[in-house]
């Protein structure tokens, strides 16, 4: 403790200085802090929103042929059709729910409000397998699909950018679409509102407009069959793997190509998602421990100044009966007091900047996480630093002999 | 005066090499010292006086030759045991005062109590108790930059006693002093002796002669000749 005093002592009698070697630990430390906790946030809320799909949800999707890669997903790729659909339903025994998607965006316009806006064209299985609930009104059903009927069931988002405070219930909004040249403007009368959920993995349905498949495929694209994405899912977690299956073995008998279509999980996509910010926070975790690495180096050499100004007083001290075990611990406590109040001040900058990093970017809904993992061991780093930075600067000061360092002048 | 012998330098020999060059420092150098003795070791620079005080205060090491400190030899200690010895046995006094500048008046006297493990409580009210022995009761909070030369030698006499060590060794004690000070340094390290502390002068100011009651002189590494009085 009175080392401890002491060692506070001298490090105030050269503030500018202290600090200055402090800054490389605490820029360390509050890199290190930041960047993890904004990792992890980053983490969970991609997480958090790949699992907000339900863990039996697929996604099958025509694989891409060479190169195309780069095409618009509008143009429809006529791998998977209708047929696929009504296959999966019928020999998938794992499967609840499936529906075909055509995606594509369309300019709606009601009254004199204009807004564009993403059609998702499905079957009535659509709203169970994105577990989507009403506001207001009703759904889409079989009786739709079958009438190919004008109506429409929109998100929350769309339903303010048209209707404002109105209620959108049994009105009409007008879809332009290109037939050859000529604009064709199809009315859609809205049936139902969705509650808000924010985006779902690849969807966002507070931006959808839900229109009957049919209707689509027969008054405003010409698919010739094909579809844009098929949704499916199993009737139970548990099930998730075997309806994985099977429904690959359909798709498989049919195209005779497995390169053709891709069966997409939310449990694919979080693997392939926490492998990949698990390298990022790697990354960036290794690049704030080189920072405070250089830091440490910056306390030795703060430190070996020190030793070599203090020589005297090294040699007052030690003929006066300070053992070598004695100017070690004195030196030693120093370098770890400068590392351990610069891991203080660098935890608090961190956890600051980590929450300014989420005001900023609340945009994202990034959540930041600080968590006591990162602090442990961002001080423990620190103080570790600051122990094995010192051990060489102190021994050298225990072992200078008392005599020369009393005529060191 | 009593007859025990509390340091004695038995066949010292010290070899400085400095480049190609062999200084003997001393040469096969004896000299037993009484407990309660007022010695002044008077030489020319250069005629070992600094080793001398050096090797009998455990700041050195002999190239050959044992020193003994109250009958312990002390020529194959560890380093630890020199610090105590130097700690508890000696009280140093040097020229230059050497005090910490960031320290006070008290806390320097304070310091030896330190390495030899006393409570602070105890180690400040001896300072205390020595600073106002050597007349600085009102200075002890005062750091050594706002003392004068002759207050600062004070608080290392005051420092140089917080063991209580039988043998007070001092370098030139006076020689950054003006003579007014020194006066009052002296007169310090006669009460000193006069309370049964063994004081140990080293010196090349001839005024000190008056001082001891024993004279060493030395010239090149070895005793000219030994002034006692009676």
């Amino acid at each position: 403790m009175e080392l401890f005093i002491e060692s506070i002592r001298s490090l105030l009698a050269n503030k500018l200085r202290t600090f200055l070697s402090m800054l490389g630990i605490i820029i360390g430390v509050t890199a290190m802090i930041a960047v993890v906790s904004i990792g992890q946030g980053a983490t969970a809320s991609i997480t958090e929103r790949i699992s907000s799909l339900g863990s039996n949800v697929f996604m099958i999707s025509p694989g891409f042929s060479g190169g195309s890669s780069g095409k618009a997903y509008v143009s429809l790729s006529d791998v998977l059709t209708k047929k696929d659909v009504e296959n999966i339903a019928m020999l998938c025994p794992s499967i609840k729910g499936v529906s075909p998607i055509i995606q594509q965006r369309f300019s709606v316009k009601y009254g004199t409000n204009n807004t564009s806006s993403q059609i998702y064209a499905i079957y009535p299985d659509f709203f169970q397998i994105l577990n989507l609930e009403l506001e207001n009104g009703r759904m889409i059903n079989q009786e739709d699909i079958d009438d190919y009927a004008k109506v429409g069931v929109i998100g929350k988002d769309i339903a303010n950018d048209l209707f404002g405070t109105e209620n959108p219930l049994g009105k009409t909004v007008y879809m332009t679409v290109s037939v050859g040249r000529t604009n064709k403007t199809i009315p859609i009368q809205i049936i139902g509102t969705l509650v808000q959920t924010g985006s779902k993995l690849m969807y966002n349905p507070d931006k959808m407009l839900i229109i009957p498949f049919t209707t689509a495929e027969g008054r405003i694209v010409n698919t010739r069959g094909s579809v844009s994405t098929i949704l499916a899912s199993a009737i139970s977690p548990e099930l998730s793997e075997r309806a994985h299956l099977e429904i690959d073995q359909v798709l498989y008998m049919r195209l005779q190509d497995s390169t053709k279509y891709s069966i997409t999980s939310q449990d694919s996509i979080l693997g392939a998602v926490s492998e990949v910010t698990g390298i990022m926070n790697l990354f960036l975790g290794s690049i704030a421990a080189i920072s405070l690495l250089v830091g440490g180096i910056g306390i030795m050499n703060i430190m070996l100044v020190s030793v070599s100004e203090r020589t005297r007083e090294i040699g007052i001290k030690k003929a006066l009966g300070a053992t070598r075990k004695r100017i070690l611990m004195e030196f030693l406590v120093e370098s770890v007091t400068i590392t351990f109040i610069a891991g203080v001040l660098g935890v608090l900058l961190g956890i600051g900047l980590s929450k300014a990093v989420e005001i900023v970017a609340s945009a994202y809904e990034l959540k930041t996480q600080v968590t006591w993992d990162s602090i442990l061991i961002a001080f423990g780093t620190a103080s570790l630093i600051g122990l094995f930075f010192g051990i060489y600067p102190a021994s050298k000061a225990s072992k200078l002999s008392p005599l020369e360092a009393l005529r060191y002048e | 005066m009593g007859d025990s012998v509390v340091l004695s330098l038995k066949n010292i020999w010290k070899v400085y090499q400095m480049g190609d060059i062999r200084v003997n420092a001393l040469k096969d150098f004896s000299l037993d010292i009484q407990e309660g003795e007022y010695i002044v070791i008077m030489g020319p620079s250069g005629s070992g006086k600094s080793t001398f005080l050096q090797i009998t205060g455990c700041l050195d090491k002999p190239t050959q030759g044992e020193v003994f400190i109250d009958g312990v030899n002390t020529s194959n200690m560890s380093d630890n045991q020199l610090a105590a010895i130097r700690n508890k046995k000696l009280g140093f006094v040097f020229q230059s005062f050497n005090l910490l500048s960031k320290m006070t008046a008290q806390e320097n006297g304070a310091l030896p109590l330190i390495y030899s493990g006393v409570n602070r409580r105890k180690r400040m009210n001896r300072a205390q108790e020595l600073l106002e022995r050597v007349g600085l009761g009102d200075r002890i909070h005062h750091r050594p930059n706002e003392l004068s030369g002759g207050q600062q030698q004070r608080v290392a006499i005051a420092r140089a006693l917080a063991n209580d060590p039988p043998v007070v060794l001092a370098d030139e004690p006076t020689g950054n002093l003006d003579s007014k000070s020194s006066e009052e340094i002296l007169n310090i390290l006669k009460a000193l002796h006069k309370s049964g502390k063994t004081i140990i002068v080293v010196t090349h100011d001839p005024d000190m002669i008056h001082q001891g009651n024993t004279i060493v002189h030395i010239l090149d590494g070895q005793i000219e000749k030994i002034e006692r009085k009676s």
